[in-house]
């Protein structure tokens, strides 16, 4: 069974060495693939210098962006899981059996590590703001799709191969994490959650900024509401 | 309206639709768009040769001023295109970030090749 991780990285130069020697430290048989999303500081050059596997995307393009290139990287060569994995560090590499394991059962197509189930004893569980936002995104997806995945907003995640396909061809560049669950969910996908742990970042600065969050929240649950609508068109037809 | 307001006016117009013409023929503009740009030009031109028109048309439209009219209707042509640009942006947006993907990966492909060949 051929496994990529996919590693998103933007001006990551303090976390992303240390991820990955942390990768490599954890077992030898997982292969990853950094996506150097156009970084502006050194991370070209941490990446060239330890001989990191890597991508350079000639232009930043976000991470939705970035993380497409993983899959269609992992849908080129042939892989049969590829996994989402931060490269700043916040990601806990021996998650990463339990999370491929509903995939190798085939009790699900994606399988989300999440920060909030009750199971886990997550030393970071994120602040009072992202927790109160990651509540509206689940609710607005339960009522687009009937299914409650309580961390919609988590960036580490597992898909076989069929979403690797999917994922390859089309996938959501503005909201990804999210987008991506919403329509899977609603043309008919498997997705699963399980407890894992996050760090706190360990460096570099989060993506989600706290004075973009309602900008945020406000496109998000328009994306998902829009994405179940464009669903239900196709359906009839 | 005055004479030399309307010579000026419709030397400008002239001096606009020239300027559509060379930028057409820079490549600056495609061609698709040289049909709105110099239709605008046109009935403009139109509008300022022929006494009466635009308040004939006003008045039976229903308008209780001509000027009404001509915001209106300016108004919605801006919003169309404004609308059109948007969906053309978005379509652009697409493409490069499929253009960036495909030649990240092929110039990984390349330098991987290179490396083999080397050894």
């Amino acid at each position: 069974m051929k496994v990529l991780l996919i590693i998103p990285a933007y001006n990551e130069q303090e976390n992303i060495k240390n991820t990955v020697k942390k990768i490599e430290e954890f077992s030898n048989e997982l292969d990853y693939i950094v996506i150097n999303d156009g970084s502006t500081d050194n991370t070209e050059k941490i990446l060239q210098k330890n001989h990191i596997h890597h991508i350079k995307l000639v232009n930043n393009l976000g991470i939705g962006g970035a993380v497409q290139t993983g899959y269609k990287y992992a849908y080129e060569n042939g892989y049969d899981i590829a996994i989402q994995f931060d490269g700043d560090g916040q990601h806990d590499v021996n998650y990463i059996p339990q999370i491929c394991e509903p995939l190798i059962n085939g009790q699900a197509d994606m399988c989300i590590g999440t920060r909030y189930l009750d199971k886990s004893e997550s030393k970071f569980q994120s602040t009072f703001m992202r927790r109160l936002g990651a509540n509206i995104i689940s609710f607005f997806i339960k009522i687009c799709t009937g299914k409650k995945i309580t961390d919609p907003t988590s960036g580490f995640r597992a898909v076989n191969k069929t979403v690797i396909e999917e994922f390859a061809k089309q996938y959501p560049t503005e909201y990804p994490e999210p987008e991506s669950t919403v329509s899977l969910l609603v043309n008919g996908y498997k997705v699963q959650e399980v407890p894992v742990s996050m760090n706190e970042r360990t460096g570099g600065v989060s993506s989600i900024r706290l004075f973009k969050t309602i900008d945020y929240m406000a496109k998000v649950v328009l994306a998902i509401i829009i994405d179940s609508i464009s669903f239900r068109k196709r359906r009839k037809k | 309206m005055q004479l030399s307001l309307k010579i000026a006016l419709i030397c400008i117009l002239i001096i606009y639709l020239f300027c559509i013409l060379k930028a057409v023929k820079r490549k600056n503009m495609r061609i698709g768009y040289l049909i709105f740009w110099s239709i605008t030009g046109i009935i403009l031109i139109i509008a300022l040769l022929v006494p009466n028109l635009v308040d004939t048309i006003s008045s039976k439209l229903g308008f209780e001023m001509t000027i009404n009219m001509i915001f209106s209707v300016a108004i919605f042509i801006i919003l169309y295109l404004i609308f059109h640009l948007t969906i053309l942006i978005s379509k652009e947006e697409n493409k490069n970030t499929l253009l960036v993907q495909e030649i990240s990966m092929l110039k990984k492909r390349v330098e991987e090749l290179e490396n083999k060949e080397e050894k």
